[in-house]
């Protein structure tokens, strides 16, 4: 048998090889910045960069907005996303600081907490699913009065000298690593096997990926979006809380970058993986771009101006990223 | 049936729409008493009435015109220029004696003051400038030099000298007042030979974050330099704070002085940590004298002899502080 091939043209030969690396850069194109940017902060530093001090500072500065991230994440997996999870999150220290100040004890303040931060998940996931509001309007008006709500509870001041044990939750070290860092990691790894073991992870990459089919297919699409928003608001809420312990104070604006951060960080993350979701893996490897260039810029001593226009640049590329990765698809 | 959804709901809006204009109408002919009454009748406006000071500012002008018989209007700005700038536009197209700026820089006023110019009103002002500017009748500020000096003199102080030493300077350059006071003392840090970290200002991007910043710049400072701060000069109190946390986390025994004598700086100061000193701006007292040049204008039309004054200012320290009343309890 006599098999006929057409062999490649030479104009078809190096466009195949470019095709390749370029798939290559842009699939591990995030993973590759990652450890540019460790290497080259390295090189610049190598004397302080990679010490134990540093990359203790490094997940330390992180924790947090690691945290708030992955809440960002479960909100964009449902193919939606939440701008008032710093809002909520600087809400919840709010209110837990001001229970404590006013006698409340550390427990129950926290838990109070806690259920402000769910309860601000449960409204905007009531006006998105059920009300069918864009979750940029809903999480927008959520956001105002949510910061309004927190300059109530402050009184428009800083709220500090809160008890020594619930300082201790943000500024406290176990084996000279901070308790944030545990906290961060412990509950990466929750929403990790969340979205990637169970029927309610999958469900929402299911929402996320395809409304319709979803629907079709017999999920539940308003109760998907509702628990993604739900489950976001409680864990900004945890977010916010351990930054008040962190600071030793609360106040209604304060952490307030972090809602761009996590965008940004679910983002870069999302160039990560073959499907270019967002997912919680990559969220937190863009968590780890985001603190380590801020921690390197600052150890070289480069303007906070530069900085942030590196930062808008990396996010710039990271979407790019992300759509030549949602074309290839 | 859609359509006349659709007209009910216009009838309605319609309806509320009048209601309100009409509520608005009623009361504002009764609040002014009219345009031909003898009332004086002055615009007050601030952009920052979300921070404490200037939340202090709204109550206290509100009482004070109250006291006097003025027929205010106070216009809140919450940093938004878009928003505020037209309402007091607005406001002086309506007609006004005065008008009363608080704590809203001049740069960012340019159309408020075009307008208060070409009616012939006024503007008293304090904390609206950091130089003599024309846009004010009167404009009171504290003295930045004063500032700069004063918490200079406490590192100095603490550390022996300022010859040699390390300290790090730390501003927000969006706010006029912080802006000068951290050139200053750059210059006087400069003229007394200490090594400036970071060889400039290190600027912190935002108020509303300026502790987390401050916290991460001076954490990752002493990361890549232990031991490497003698002292950190910071504009504000929060971001004092910030540096403060990362200095007492780092183990050093840097100082850090800062700005506006707010009572967690207050209370940081009295436990004899990091923060080393603070400056209490007299607000108070400021809005007494721009009280009384208003009041002045009202009697005789008179306006002040000079149109900016930067007042002394108290130096905080362990000594002090106790005594002192913290700018965020002011009111």
């Amino acid at each position: 048998m006599t098999t006929t091939t057409t062999p490649p043209t030479a104009a078809e030969v190096p466009v195949q090889k470019r095709t390749s690396i370029g798939k290559f850069l842009v699939q591990g194109g995030t993973t590759i910045a990652l450890i540019a940017l460790v290497l080259f902060f390295f090189a610049m530093r190598p004397d302080v960069f990679l010490t134990f001090t540093n990359v203790r500072n490094i997940l330390f500065q992180v924790s947090i907005l690691a945290i708030i991230s992955g809440a960002q994440t479960l909100v964009m997996v449902v193919g939606d996303f939440d701008l008032s999870l710093a809002a909520t999150s600087s809400l919840a220290g709010s209110v837990a600081a001001s229970l404590m100040l006013d006698g409340t004890s550390t427990l129950p303040a926290i838990l109070v907490a806690l259920v402000v931060g769910l309860g601000v998940g449960l409204a905007n996931g009531f006006l998105v699913a059920y009300v069918g509001l864009s979750a940029f309007v809903a999480t927008l008006a959520t956001m105002t009065s949510v910061t309004g709500l927190a300059y109530l509870v402050t009184e428009g001041t800083t709220l500090f000298d809160l008890p020594a044990g619930f300082d201790s939750l943000g500024q406290g070290r176990v084996l000279n690593i901070p308790v944030p860092v545990y906290i961060a990691i412990g509950l990466s790894v929750v929403l990790w096997g969340l979205l990637r073991f169970t029927t309610t992870g999958r469900k929402w990459y299911a929402i996320g990926g395809n409304v319709e089919v979803s629907r079709l297919s017999g999920i539940n699409v308003q109760r998907g979006r509702l628990l993604a928003f739900t489950a976001a608001g409680l864990i900004s809420a945890v977010g916010g809380i351990l930054l008040a312990a962190r600071l030793g104070s609360a106040s209604a604006v304060q952490g307030s970058d972090n809602l761009l951060f996590s965008v940004a960080a679910v983002f870069l993350g999302m160039t990560v993986i073959r499907s270019g979701r967002a997912n919680l893996v990559g969220t937190m490897v863009g968590v780890a771009i985001i603190g380590v260039m801020s921690n390197g810029l600052n150890i070289l001593g480069v303007n906070s101006y530069v900085q942030q226009v590196v930062t808008g640049l990396i996010i710039i590329a990271a979407v790019t990223l992300s759509s030549v990765r949602t074309r290839e698809r | 049936m859609r359509r006349r959804n659709g007209w009910g709901a216009t009838v309605a809006a319609a309806a509320v729409l009048t209601t309100v204009l009409a509520g608005c109408g009623s009361g504002d002919s009764g609040g002014s008493g009219g345009g031909g009454d003898d009332s004086f009748k002055v615009i007050a406006f601030t952009s920052g009435n979300q921070t404490p000071i200037g939340a202090w500012w709204v109550k206290a002008v509100t009482q004070t015109a109250k006291d006097n018989g003025w027929d205010l209007k106070m216009i809140q700005g919450d940093f938004d220029f878009q928003k505020m700038n037209p309402q007091v536009e607005s406001a002086i197209g309506q007609g006004a004696d005065a008008i009363f700026d608080g704590y809203t820089d001049v740069a960012s006023i340019g159309s408020i003051v075009t307008a208060a110019k070409d009616a012939d009103i006024p503007i008293f002002a304090m904390d609206s400038a950091t130089k003599p500017s024309d846009a004010f009748a009167v404009n009171i500020t504290t003295d930045q030099q004063a500032i700069a000096d004063g918490t200079l003199k406490e590192i100095e102080t603490s550390l022996g000298t300022l010859q040699g030493k390390n300290v790090m300077v730390i501003g927000h350059d969006p706010h006029p007042g912080i802006r000068l006071r951290s050139e200053l003392a750059l210059e006087d840090l400069k003229a007394a030979g200490a090594n400036i970290a970071g060889g400039d200002v290190q600027k912190v991007k935002s108020p509303a974050t300026g502790r987390t910043e401050a916290l991460a710049l001076v954490t990752d400072y002493l990361s890549a330099h232990p031991n490497g701060l003698d002292a950190v000069w910071v504009g504000w109190d929060d971001a004092a704070l910030g540096a403060s946390q990362a200095i007492t986390e780092a183990g050093s025994t840097a100082k850090v002085t800062g700005c506006d004598a707010t009572s967690e700086a207050l209370a940081q100061i009295q436990s004899g940590g990091a923060f080393l000193a603070t400056v209490n701006q007299p607000w108070p007292e400021i809005l007494d004298t721009v009280t009384q040049d208003l009041t002045t204008f009202q009697k005789d039309g008179t306006l002040p002899s000079e149109n900016f004054q930067a007042v002394d200012v108290t130096v905080v320290d362990a000594a002090n502080a106790s005594t002192i009343t913290p700018s965020d309890k002011l009111g």
